[in-house]
Parts: structure tokens; C-alpha cells; sequence
């Protein structure tokens, strides 16, 4: 039966009632980013009334105390602060349940609880499971799903999986683990999260390729000389994240998901239209077509990795990569990479994409810079002293979300001097409002069964097949392209540098 | 206009010499960031409004960020006069840097008044959309001259004392300009009372519920009669039920009505209007086998939503629309939209009135 007051209310697809089930419910995701979301779509009116959240993890706790620990913390990260009425409500539906993630008796009594509060509030049955859990449980999770049946819906509602990155550590676990997925859920109910495609600013590129008609026709060969992708972190390995970052690397954590997503959106065609798969079809083309770098000599020319040697950050000093707490002394892991992507299209021929990822660089940002070729050298370029500079757009993912344009203006004066200047866009100055929180966007989304700013199985993969090429160069027997090292508080390693020279570029600095 | 009055509006400025005085104000402090996504404009008849609409403004800057253009007119005034006054709205943006909108006042006096449409248009900042907010009722300063030029227009119906000349002018208007948006803010002020009703429909019980619905009983405040009859023509018309031939209204000050729905049922409507009340009070809906109602206890910024049927029942609450019309045009600037539903609704809405 649909709703027709909903009309004109919002617009987007319409979020579904259901029952949220999040397996390591205990943990630090479902206290600082899951619940917190929940909560703020709550108070925006933007939850559908009836959704009942479950918390599945190993503890032994009654959900007084699994409340009262969410409501301690989302007083402190909360996004619109924290009411103690509207969480009284709230709270009501959050429960918590016990068990092993191993342990298939555990979801028969999932599932009987599942059923029983649906019976209660007579509602359909929709679920949705969240796996907040490390990678080593989604094969126990989701095989004790399918044996309590629990990945089959009732008549009219569905069964949804949303599945937390690491989405495997090369080509071959994740093709297991979406094997796995797609063993239990069929792959329209599946939903590969990747937060960075929830940022108000990953959503408004294609709004700015496609809803503006002057950027496209420039957005091609013709008038592109490079794109940038920066995503610097001041951050170390601080709170024990040594650990899990050691087994990963810069290019497993951040490039082959995140960045690699920003990249197809950068470089994407139009697509026919704004469905989930249209869109999709299109990112997935972009992953296809970037050249691989299947040998270790090109591994070598294209690829820099690197980790900090002891430095300044803010004032303060810090450790190199190797010194840092839970990592290996020895690590052969980077805490850096750059990368030029050819991007093997007839829009992007020829165009570099370069890519860098670290850690303990100078400060963090994460943002996208579109270098436009130079004015010919003729007129106001041919005048000795003029900067050759060509017109940068630069989309800023965050912190301060927003938009800006570089372009070549004449200096006041009698004399004629060029220098570049800047046209600026802030969303938080523009706009005002705080924008919501990539969860919050990205859980309803998936209430609404809308999957675009999702991972589908075949993005998943394409974009390790090119990763596990260089990965396996790093790791091969002989022949391994160096490590390099640069001071933590700089801007990276002379390499990463000289990557760029080679084509006659610069990095932009930030 | 008295000295305290001078004092909130900011420096006084020679009419010519605005855009000049502005570009003065900026190059003073190089700290502040100059924000502007639009004009908007805030005209009133009413004595002392300038000063009240400049905090007015300044609030609702914290969020919108605009080019804010102030008009108080005085017809009854002998003398013809046009003051005017400049200042910036400032607010710390993530506790850093100090994010400004312009505002300029401006005071029409005697015959001058006539001239307040060119004193808008002659300050706008070009290319950005002007939203024009006016207090009170439509008057004949409100022209098409005007009204062709404007984006967006807000007004609050519960204010007018005069509503049925103010809402033909204001048809008038769309009939001129079908692409003019207004937001009426007594249509705002049933925002979250749309907003949990729909939340309570998606419960599929309600839902199923709809077609056996039986009666609708809304309380309301005396001054937001026209907030409890939006509501009212907004759910029948979504429900997809018209007006009954018997349509009834009996005079009294509290209204019956009747709609009829696709089968020919009769559904009565019941609005009772209480001094006492919030803008909206309740809101109950009854069918044969579900009981919906959302309420707000007075002084409550919040919402009781409360659905009662034969197998389960669901208490919660929810945000409640503001009672400070600052903050409800913020909130109603914020949601933006061309507002077709309300235009929509409009003509069964009129039925009612
Ligand atoms: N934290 C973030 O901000 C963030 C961001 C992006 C992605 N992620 C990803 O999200 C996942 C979870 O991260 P997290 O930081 O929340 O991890 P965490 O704090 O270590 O939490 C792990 C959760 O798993 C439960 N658990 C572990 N072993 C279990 C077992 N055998 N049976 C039942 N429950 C078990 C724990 O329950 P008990 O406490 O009861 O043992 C706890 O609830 C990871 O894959 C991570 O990479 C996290």
C-alpha cells in the first residue's frame, strides 16, 4: 500500500520501515558514526517511523546498559547535539542480543526475535543487516545468515546486507567475499558502503559536470592537461591503528576504494540516467580502462611509495612509520603512495591522473584539482614575466567542503602584471547549515533500496585487479621497487616529486 | 524613527551613495568574508519594523547568507523622504572566520513611498534570486511591475486582516506569473505535522486504514486558522477525497466540513479553535480499525505522534515547527522548492476559508 503523504515532503526515494540488525554492534563504528546517524535522521523526521535497531555482538550486556553506552557517547559526536527526549524515544528501539558471531544457534534466536518484533508492531518483515564486524567474521556472518534463513524475506518485504570496508585485501579475497555476499543476498540487496561517496561534495560532482553546461565541453583531452587527487593526513598510526594499517597499506586503505571512486566520478561519461545502475555502468567503465601497471618496471615508473622518517607535525614531534606503535620495525608497508593513472578512453587520452595518499603529511584534506592547459603563448602569455599557469578547478572533499576556480588577472597599476587569483566557493559559509553525515545519507539510502552511491561487485573488483598488480611488484621475490621515505611534516618524498617532473607537472601544493 | 531604532539599522548613508559606502564597510576588515546567495528583501507598512526586521535579519543570515535589502514605509506620513542605512550581519563560521551579510534600510516616507520598488531593484546584487518576504496584508504597493521580478515570495496569511482581498491579489499574481513561489508561512507551520503524519502512514496497518476513514478532528489556535485549514486541504487532497456538495460550515467560529471520498463516502471534518492552543494543537485522524493523532502541549517544542491499531501501537515524538517567525523563515528558506503542493491545494484550501 503506498503512502501518498509523502508527496513533495522529500526528494529522493522513500526510505522503507524496517529493522536494522548491526553485527559489532559493541564497537567503535556503531557508537560513533551508526547510531549517531540514526539518531540525527531521527530528529530530522527523515527515519521512517517503526524502525527497530538490533545490536548483535559477543559481550554479555541487556539493553540498558547497550543504551545507555550508545547515549554516553552520541551526547559527545552527536551532529545536531543530543535531546533527552526525542533519545528516550528513540532508545525504545534499540535492542541488544547476544551472541557469537560462530555461533549459528545465536541467529535461530535472531530470527525468532526478528519475527517477533515484527508481529508486535505488524509490520512486513524488511530487514536490513550491517556488518560492522572485522573482515574475518563476513564469512561466519553471512553463512549463519543463509542457515537461519535469514537472507530470505517475507512475501512483499526484503532482506538487505550493508558490508563495511575492507572489502577484501586483493582481487582474490574479494571475489571470495562477494562470492560469499552473493551466496546469501543477491547482489541487487547488496550494499559495499564506501563513506566517501555519502560526502555532500562526492555527490555534487556529477551535479557540477552535469547539471552546468559550461564545464563539459571543456572536460575532455582537449583543454585538460592533468587531474589531482589528494588525500593528505597529518595523522600517524595513533590509538593502536599501527595494527590493521601495517596489514594494509596507503593503496589497500585509502586508494583502492576511496580514491579510485572519486577518480571514475571524476572521469565518468554522462550517463543515460541517475538509476543506480546507470550510474554505476559508467564508474565501473573508468576502473576498466585505467592502463595497468602489470610489471615491475612500470610498477616503477608510475608508482611511489614511501613512509615518514621522524619529523614535525604542529609543533609537535613524532616517530617515523617504522617506530610507530603495532607496526613492524621492519614494515615493508607504505604510509604513502602516488600514483599516475592513464585513464585509456578517448576523453582522457593522454591525461595523467595522479593520485597520492599519506600520512603524516602537513595537514588533512582530501581534494580533487583539475589542471586546464595554458593559454597560448601569444598576447598577454608572451609578455616576459607572465605566468604561464593554466586555470585550476578545485573540488574539496573535506574538511571545508566546497568549490573554487583559479584564474590569470591583471595586478592594479599603470604596468601590466598578471597573477593568478582565486574564485571561492564554501559550503559552510554558503550554505549555512552543517551538511548530514555521509552514514546518515547512505542508511537511508539503502531503507530506500537506492544502491548509487554504493560499490557494485564488478567496481569492487576491477579496481583490486588494478591494485594487486602493484601490490604484487612491492611484494615480489627480486626486482621490488624501492621504498621511499620522506620527513613526517613535509609534503611527501623527492620521488613522488620527480614522478610528476618527468611529465614536465608540479604537485599542486594545498 | 527613534534614536534606538537609528542605532540598529547602522550607519545612515546618502541614497547615492550606498554601493559606495558598502564597498567602505568591506575594506575596513579584511578578516570578514563577504557571503551572498541571494537577496533577500523584507518590506513592511508597519511603524518600527526596521529595527525589529534587522534582528530579524540577523538571525536568519546565520544560516542563509544574502544580500538583505530592509523597506518600512509610512504612507500616512506628510513629508516625502528616503533615508537610508548600511551594516553587516557577522558570524563566526567553525569558530574561525567571520562570515558578513550586507544589509541596507531603508525608510520611505509621504509620496516617496511609491518609489520603494525601484529602491529595491536599484540594490540588488546581480544574477543572485530575490526572495521577497512581505509583512502583512497584499496591499496595492504590491504590483505586477514587482511581483514579475521577484523569485520567491513569502507571506504569512495569519497575519492579514484582510485575507480575501490579500489572497485574490495573490492569485492574481500566479495567474500572471505561474512561475512566482510563494510560501506562506501559515502553510510552514504545518510542516511537521505533514511530516509525522506521513511518517505515520508508513506503517503498512495505517496505510491499509486509509479508505476507512471516518472523521478528522483538528484543534487549533483562533490566529492559525488558516495553518488548521492547509492542513486540512492538504490531507484530503492527498487522500484524494473533494469537497462535499454538503459542505457545511455553521457559521460558528468552529468548522464542520465534509469531503467525499472516490466510493462516495462521507468523511466529516471537525476544527475546533482554542485560545489556549499552539498554532496546531491536534491532529486525529479515525477509521474503523487505526487511530492516528499528533499533538502539541503548549509551550512543547515537540511532537506526540501516536498510532494505535488492533495488533500494536506506537508512541513517539518528533520536532515541532518553531513559533519564532525567524526561525520558521530560515527553516522555510532552507527547504526551498517551487512549492507546486501548496499551489495545488490552494484552490481547495479557498473552499474552506
Ligand atoms: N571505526 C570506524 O570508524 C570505521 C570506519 C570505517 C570502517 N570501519 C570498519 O568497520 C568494522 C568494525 O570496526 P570497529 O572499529 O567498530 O571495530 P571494533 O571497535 O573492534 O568492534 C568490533 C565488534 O565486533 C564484535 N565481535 C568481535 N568478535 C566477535 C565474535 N566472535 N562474536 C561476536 N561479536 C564479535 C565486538 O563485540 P564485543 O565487544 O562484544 O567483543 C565489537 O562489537 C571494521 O571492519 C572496520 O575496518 C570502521
Amino acid at each position: 500500500m503506498s503512502n501518498p503523504f509523502r508527496e513533495d515532503l522529500v526528494s529522493r526515494s522513500r526510505p522503507e520501515s524496517c529493522t536494522v540488525v548491526i553485527f559489532g554492534a559493541t564497537g567503535d563504528l556503531t557508537h560513533r558514526k551508526l547510531i549517531p546517524a540514526l539518531y540525527n535522521l531521527a530528529i530530522d523526521g527523515e527515519l521512517p517511523s517503526n524502525v527497530k535497531i538490533v545490536g548483535f555482538a559477543r559481550r554479555d550486556k541487556s539493553d540498558e546498559v547497550f543504551r545507555e553506552g550508545l547515549k554516553e557517547l552520541n551526547k559527545d559526536v552527536s551532529r545536531s547535539g543530543h535531546n533527552d527526549e526525542i533519545w528516550n524515544d528513540f532508545e525504545q528501539t534499540v535492542h541488544y542480543h547476544q551472541s557469537e558471531f560462530q555461533d549459528l544457534d545465536g541467529y535461530k534466536r535472531l530470527a525468532d526475535r526478528l519475527d517477533a518484533i515484527d508481529t508486535e508492531r505488524g509490520s512486513k518483515g524488511n530487514r536490513l543487516f550491517y556488518i560492522a564486524s572485522a573482515p574475518e567474521f563476513f564469512d561466519d556472518i553471512l553463512q549463519n545468515l543463509k542457515d537461519a534463513g535469514l537472507n530470505n524475506a517475507a512475501k512483499g518485504a526484503w532482506a538487505r546486507v550493508i558490508v563495511e570496508k575492507p572489502f577484501g585485501t586483493d582481487l582474490a579475497t574479494a571475489q571470495h567475499l562477494n562470492q560469499v555476499v552473493n551466496n546469501t543476498f543477491e547482489e541487487k540487496d547488496t550494499y559495499r558502503i564506501d563513506h566517501y561517496l555519502g560526502k555532500e561534495t562526492a555527490q555534487n560532482i556529477m551535479v557540477l559536470r552535469f547539471a552546468n553546461a559550461i564545464f563539459e565541453p571543456l572536460w575532455n583531452s582537449r583543454y585538460i592537461e592533468q587531474i589531482q587527487i589528494t588525500c593528505s593526513e597529518h595523522l600517524g598510526m595513533e590509538g593502536g591503528r599501527g595494527g590493521y594499517y601495517d596489514t594494509a597499506g596507503a593503496m589497500r586503505d585509502m586508494v583502492q576504494n576511496h580514491l579510485l571512486q572519486l577518480l571514475s566520478l571524476v572521469a565518468m561519461e554522462p550517463p543515460t540516467d541517475l538509476s543506480a545502475d546507470g550510474v554505476r555502468d559508467e564508474k565501473v567503465k573508468v576502473i576498466r580502462s585505467l592502463r595497468q601497471w602489470d610489471t615491475p618496471e612500470l610498477v616503477a615508473e608510475n608508482v611511489v611509495r614511501a613512509q615518514y622518517t621522524a619529523g614535525h607535525i604542529h609543533g609537535k614531534s613524532v616517530v617515523g612509520y617504522c617506530e610507530e606503535d603495532r607496526v613492524d620495525p621492519e614494515s615493508n608497508t607504505e604510509a604513502y603512495v602516488a600514483v599516475r593513472c592513464m585513464v585509456d578512453t578517448w576523453r582522457w587520452s593522454g591525461v595523467p591522473f595522479y593520485v597520492r595518499m599519506g600520512k603524516r603529511l602537513p595537514k588533512k584534506a582530501t581534494e580533487i584539482s583539475v589542471h586546464f592547459k595554458s593559454a597560448p603563448n601569444v598576447l598577454f602569455n608572451a609578455i616576459p614575466g607572465a605566468s604561464d599557469e593554466g586555470n585550476v578547478l578545485v573540488i574539496r572533499i573535506q574538511p571545508d567542503e566546497g568549490i573554487s576556480l583559479r584564474m590569470v588577472s591583471k595586478l592594479p597599476g599603470t604596468s601590466l602584471r598578471l597573477e593568478p587569483v582565486k574564485m571561492d566557493f564554501h559550503y559552510s559559509t554558503s550554505f549555512g547549515k552543517g551538511s548530514p553525515e555521509a552514514y546518515e545519507r547512505l542508511l537511508l539510502d539503502s531503507m530506500a533500496g537506492d544502491a548509487t552511491l554504493f560499490a557494485r561487485r564488478d567496481e569492487v573488483e576491477e579496481a583490486w585487479k588494478f591494485v594487486d598488480h602493484i601490490e604484487q611488484a612491492w611484494h615480489a621475490e627480486e626486482n621490488q621497487p624501492p621504498m621511499a621515505e620522506f620527513t613526517a611534516g613535509s609534503w611527501g618524498p623527492e620521488e613522488a616529486e620527480d614522478l610528476l617532473a618527468k611529465d614536465g607537472n608540479t604537485w599542486r601544493r594545498l | 524613527m527613534t534614536d534606538s531604532e537609528n542605532m540598529a539599522l547602522g550607519t545612515p548613508v546618502e541614497v547615492a551613495n550606498i554601493e559606495k559606502e558598502l564597498y567602505k564597510l568591506w575594506e575596513a576588515d579584511e578578516a570578514r568574508t563577504n557571503a551572498s546567495l541571494m537577496n533577500f528583501a523584507v518590506y513592511s507598512e508597519e511603524k518600527g519594523s526596521l529595527a525589529k526586521n534587522s534582528d530579524i535579519v540577523r538571525k536568519i543570515t546565520r544560516e542563509h547568507a544574502c544580500r538583505a535589502i530592509l523597506v518600512g514605509i509610512d504612507k500616512q506620513a506628510k513629508e516625502k523622504t528616503v533615508s537610508a542605512w548600511i551594516t553587516a550581519h557577522c558570524h563566526l563560521a567553525h569558530g574561525q572566520k567571520s562570515v558578513c551579510c550586507e544589509q541596507i534600510a531603508f525608510h520611505l516616507t509621504g509620496r516617496s513611498t511609491g518609489r520603494f520598488r525601484n529602491t529595491i531593484f536599484a540594490n540588488l546584487q546581480s544574477d543572485l534570486p530575490l526572495i521577497l518576504w512581505w509583512q502583512g496584508d497584499l496591499s496595492n504597493m504590491f504590483s505586477e511591475g514587482l511581483y514579475r521580478r521577484i523569485n520567491r515570495l513569502v507571506i504569512d496569511s495569519s497575519d492579514w486582516k484582510n485575507p480575501i482581498d490579500s489572497f485574490k491579489l495573490m492569485s492574481e499574481a500566479w495567474g500572471d506569473k505561474k512561475s512566482l513561489v510563494i510560501q506562506d508561512l501559515a502553510w510552514t507551520r504545518t510542516y511537521n505535522y505533514r511530516l509525522a503524519v506521513a511518517a505515520l502512514y508508513d506503517d503498512p496497518m495505517a496505510a491499509e486504514s486509509l479508505p476507512t476513514t471516518q472523521k478528522i478532528k483538528v484543534v487549533a489556535n483562533p490566529k492559525h486558522r488558516f495553518s488548521a485549514l492547509l492542513m486540512v486541504a492538504w490531507y484530503c487532497d492527498l487522500a484524494g477525497w473533494q469537497p462535499s456538495q454538503d459542505l457545511v460550515d455553521d457559521g460558528d467560529l468552529n468548522g464542520s466540513y465534509r469531503f467525499e471520498k472516490k466510493n462516495g463516502e462521507l468523511v466529516d471534518v471537525e476544527v475546533k479553535y482554542d485560545d489556549e492552543s499552539m498554532p496546531i494543537s491536534k491532529f486525529e485522524v479515525i477509521s474503523d480499525s487505526v487511530e492516528i493523532c499528533i499533538s502539541r502541549n503548549k509551550g512543547d517544542d515537540l511532537l506526540h505522534h501516536l498510532l494505535k491499531c488492533s495488533k500494536h501501537t506506537l508512541d513517539t515524538h518528533g520536532q515541532a515547527d518553531s513559533i519564532d517567525g525567524a526561525e520558521l523563515v530560515t527553516n522555510q528558506l532552507s527547504r526551498g522548492g517551487k512549492n507546486s503542493l501548496y499551489k495545488r491545494i490552494f484552490p481547495k484550501f479557498l473552499d474552506l476559508v
